[in-house]
């Protein structure tokens, strides 16, 4: 029995990988949301960046879901 | 005896439960990003849904750690009197040990002891315990320092009200998801033991997964305890003592949650309290300015290297006595009822200075992440208890 390097890799670039891209994803949206806010407020249009930032938010839940169903045995 | 060993791991889960869901809830409550009542319930029902998600960590105790051919049901009712008795005593002490290993430790030490030496598989403990122990906290706490870093560099021009509010939607969002792995990762250990009984009382094959009446059972003690015990240890975590902004939380979460469900997919057995421990401190690391103190680290590093050798000697121990057959295991299984009722009494007779070390040392963790300069006093790390008193008393006065 030897220890299982390849899944000691696959945990560590996995779990950096998956955290930055969420937090990429919620602060970029966080950003956006708030700027068509700011936007809106300035008499000007922020529909583009508000629907960025909702699509932005949706991606992370989605990034979120699709990891969980990776790891369910159930639906494989 | 199947059925008392099945009870007793049942309770072990629920130890487990109270002891740990702190470290999902302690930061979404002390920023206010859930309210104490809400964020339980949410960490209860996430606990019991993330138990049904996966049984890789739950194979690895079952059918990889020791040989079944050698192990009996009184040895495996031995680990868990010594892991659940540990598990009760570091609660006690204040002491931020992690429960997996605490039943790690009181299962090698009561196969060792019952089975000898040569029934344990030292390869799997090497490759699917001790290994992660070390790596896991260390990818977290990466993990976590990344993010904060994006985090807060990304919404650097944002106004602050506005992304403290949404981050603190992400911070509730990210601690439900620790909730959530917490329970795929601590719950299925419970389900791991039972169907190690099972399979050493020749009532499942050898090899096989969990049943799913096992795993329901553990993820319905694993949230009970959750709900009992941390409703309790998060009252006096959410006065306000842990200060991480809300960045950093939903940072953390996020790396806890990533490092937790990645490992325990692969069948590593990992101490949540670890990477919880590790990815809060690297969301330390991540935010300017923020200080983090190592000694408190070290500390906990200490407490930590302590838990295996130490809920190993009260497993071997247990195990001694419950070699003498059926009246060995009656003994035991009354100084086990015996052990709780103690530790529960002296906790309810000493609670507020019993829960305050516990809430120092929990704060600790977090603290090391924060900015709270109460710890820098010399003397509190030598006798936190008095310290802690008028802590509590100061935020009383304030409130």
């Amino acid at each position: 029995m030897k220890i299982d390097w390849g899944a000691l890799g696959i945990v560590i670039v996995v779990s950096i990988s998956a955290s930055v891209l969420f937090m990429i994803l919620l602060a970029s949206s966080i950003r956006l949301l708030s700027a068509a806010k700011v936007r809106t407020n300035q008499g000007g249009s922020g529909t583009v960046m508000l629907s960025t930032g909702y699509a932005l938010l949706a991606l992370a839940a989605f990034l979120v879901l699709f990891c969980i169903y990776l790891i369910v045995p159930q639906f494989h | 005896m199947v059925i008392a060993v099945i009870l007793v791991a049942l309770i072990f889960d629920f130890t487990n439960g109270f002891h740990d869901s702190a470290n999902a809830m302690a930061g979404p409550i002390a920023t206010g990003a859930l309210k104490p009542r809400t964020a339980v319930i949410i960490a209860a029902v996430l606990n019991l849904v993330g138990a049904c998600l996966s049984t890789e960590v739950a194979k690895t105790i079952s059918g990889g750690l020791f040989d079944d051919e050698l192990i009996t049901a009184s040895i495996i009712l031995a680990g868990l009197v010594g892991a659940i008795i540990w598990n009760l005593l570091t609660w006690l002490l204040g002491l931020p040990s992690s429960s997996s290993h605490a039943l790690f430790g009181g299962l090698i030490g009561a196969v060792v002891v019952g089975a000898g030496f040569a029934s344990v598989n030292g390869w799997v403990i090497v490759s699917k315990v001790l290994l992660p122990a070390i790596v896991a906290p260390v990818v977290a706490g990466v993990a976590a320092a990344l993010a904060t870093v994006l985090a807060y560099r990304i919404t650097r021009r944002t106004p602050s009200a506005d992304s403290k509010t949404g981050f603190k939607y992400g911070q509730a969002f990210t601690a439900s998801l620790v909730a959530l792995a917490h329970g795929t990762s601590d719950g299925q250990k419970t389900m791991g033991v039972i169907t190690l009984v099972l399979i050493t009382a020749n009532l499942q094959a050898s090899g096989s997964g969990p049943q799913p009446w096992v795993i329901l059972a553990a993820g319905l003690a694993i949230g009970l305890g959750t709900y009992s015990g941390g409703w309790r240890i998060m009252r006096t975590l959410g006065k306000g003592v842990v200060e991480i902004e809300t960045q950093q939380g939903a940072a953390s979460g996020a790396a806890s949650t990533a490092t937790i469900l990645a490992s325990a997919h692969l069948g590593f057995g990992l101490s949540t309290t670890h990477v919880a421990t590790g990815s809060i401190l690297g969301s330390g690391v991540g935010r300017r300015g923020a200080e983090v103190r190592w000694s408190v680290a070290r500390k906990m590093v200490f407490a930590w290297l302590l838990t295996l050798p130490g809920a190993g000697l009260v497993g071997g121990l247990a195990a001694l006595v419950a070699n003498f057959g059926t009246a060995g295991v009656v003994a035991l299984l009354l100084l086990l009822a015996a052990a709780c009722i103690a530790i529960w009494a002296l906790s309810r007779q000493h609670r507020v200075s019993h829960h305050n070390v516990t809430e120092s040392r929990e704060v600790l963790v977090l603290a090391a992440a924060s900015q709270t300069t109460y710890m820098q006093d010399p003397q509190v790390t030598t006798t936190p208890k008095p310290k802690q008193k008028t802590k509590k008393a100061k935020a009383k006065s304030a409130a």
